[in-house]
């Protein structure tokens, strides 16, 4: 229960901005279609009703706009979009033990949705022509498929249509949501699991395709300029996640680890004092503590992984130079043996997110 | 039975070919239209007895772009 309310919330805050940068291009371009067809005419009808009445008062276009039926194709494409993710769930679940995704293929994953994410955010700013390949084109035969539709009338067709396409694009987060569907290994958890998530996206979704339309089109010019700094921010945060999971000494959560280590250790539950053979590590909801570990070199060492009413990532924990990773409980222990190492070797450790980060130091 | 190429330098996502393929509904003459938001221009084939250029570039126009021949 308690990572379907994670989900939900991830799905609220991350997820919700994250999906948009990914899917809103062909979200919001179509709905835009939709709604402006839905707008034409609502205008040649009160203008045919004004011309009708001679009512002489001219009414607001804003007044229009916020016509409460320009709502309906968005809802519908969420619903089209929740009813296919937990679809997905569900056979992301069943598979969940054929295809387990191990960390360098997720880390690998992260970098390449990073790279799409920056791409994305450049083609938005107009930097250069060559970004716009960064952008997905529907196939042909869906896009006409999907006009001819819509102009026979099937006006609802096509934002149900495009609602359940999205499951072909996924952002960076609903990507990882995936995977942890996937290492669910059961097909009920994962629909569950998914239809938390992407529940949680739709608020977002939905204020503001909703409220795109109702800015017009000079304010949806800087609006789309927001997007895309926070698609830029994004796309950087994801490449960043993908090196921390390799445990690349680049990524700028390693460069700044040793500054992070003279800070204040984060408050956690009390944990048995390391000694250089056997180490105790505090998985808490704000991340691991303490940050860095002093380990004697040339030793087999124990790790012990200590989390108490825990619900974060930083329960996937990871050792990328280790190959490990553990779903460690809410609450409990978990052990890890490290052989011998070197002296002076680091050995960063994080969550499987790449968001919470430490390491090891083996001393002489 | 032709077919030109004509630059719409102003479409801003890849959907936007969906519009301006549209017109291909509205204009006889016209067989097919197949636009490319990556290469910023749309491949028309038409009955150059039926339409010309500029009834295209105009529909175009209609549907909220620019098209000019290439």
């Amino acid at each position: 229960m308690n990572q379907l309310i994670v989900a939900f919330i991830t799905g609220l805050t991350t997820g919700g901005l994250s999906c948009l940068a990914v899917q809103g291009g062909l979200l919001a371009s179509s709905l835009e279609q939709q709604l402006e067809q839905q707008l034409d005419l609502q205008i040649e009808q009160e203008l045919a009703a004004r011309r009708a009445h001679r009512s002489g008062k001219r009414q607001s276009r804003s007044r229009v706009l916020a016509h409460p039926r320009l709502a309906v194709p968005i809802v519908l494409f969420l619903v089209a979009k929740l009813t296919a993710y937990t679809l997905l769930g569900f056979l992301l679940g069943a598979l969940g033990s054929v295809l387990q995704l191990n960390t360098i293929t997720r880390a690998i994953l992260l970098i390449a949705v990073g790279i799409f994410m920056l791409g994305n955010a450049l083609r938005m700013f107009n930097v250069h022509p060559i970004f716009r390949y960064f952008a997905i084109e529907p196939p042909k035969f869906i896009t006409r498929y999907i006009r001819r539709k819509a102009k026979n009338g099937e006006s609802f067709f096509a934002p149900l249509f495009l609602g359940a396409l999205t499951v072909f694009i996924p952002c960076g987060v609903t990507q990882a949501m995936m995977a942890v569907a996937i290492g669910t290994g059961s097909a009920l958890q994962g629909a569950a699991l998914m239809f938390a998530f992407v529940l949680g996206t739709s608020p977002v979704f939905f204020v503001v395709a909703y409220l795109t339309m109702q800015l017009g089109a000079r304010l949806e010019k800087w609006f789309m300029r927001f997007v895309a700094v926070a698609i830029l921010v994004l796309g950087l945060f994801s490449v960043n996640s993908g090196l921390t999971l390799m445990g690349s000494p680049l990524s700028v959560t390693n460069m700044i680890q040793s500054a992070k280590a003279a800070q204040p250790e984060l408050a956690s539950a009390p944990i048995p004092q390391s000694d250089g053979v056997t180490l105790y590590l505090s998985a808490g909801n704000s991340g691991y503590s303490p940050r860095v570990l002093h380990a004697r070199a040339d030793t087999p060492t124990t790790l012990n992984v200590v989390t108490n009413r825990t619900y974060s990532c930083s329960r996937a924990f990871v050792v990328p130079a280790l190959g490990v990773e553990k779903l460690l409980p809410e609450s409990g222990m978990v052990t890890i043996s490290i052989p011998a190492q070197s002296p002076g070797t680091v050995m960063p450790f994080t969550c499987s997110m790449g968001m919470y980060t430490g390491e090891i130091i083996f001393d002489q | 039975m032709v077919k030109k190429i004509f630059r719409v330098r102003d479409m801003h996502c890849p959907n936007c070919t969906m519009r301006v393929e549209g017109i291909e509904d509205d204009l006889p003459g016209v067989k097919q239209v197949s636009a490319s938001y990556q290469k910023g221009q749309m491949v028309v084939e038409f009955d150059e007895t039926k339409i010309g250029e500029t009834e295209i570039i105009a529909a175009v126009k209609k549907a909220g772009y620019t098209a000019e021949a290439a």
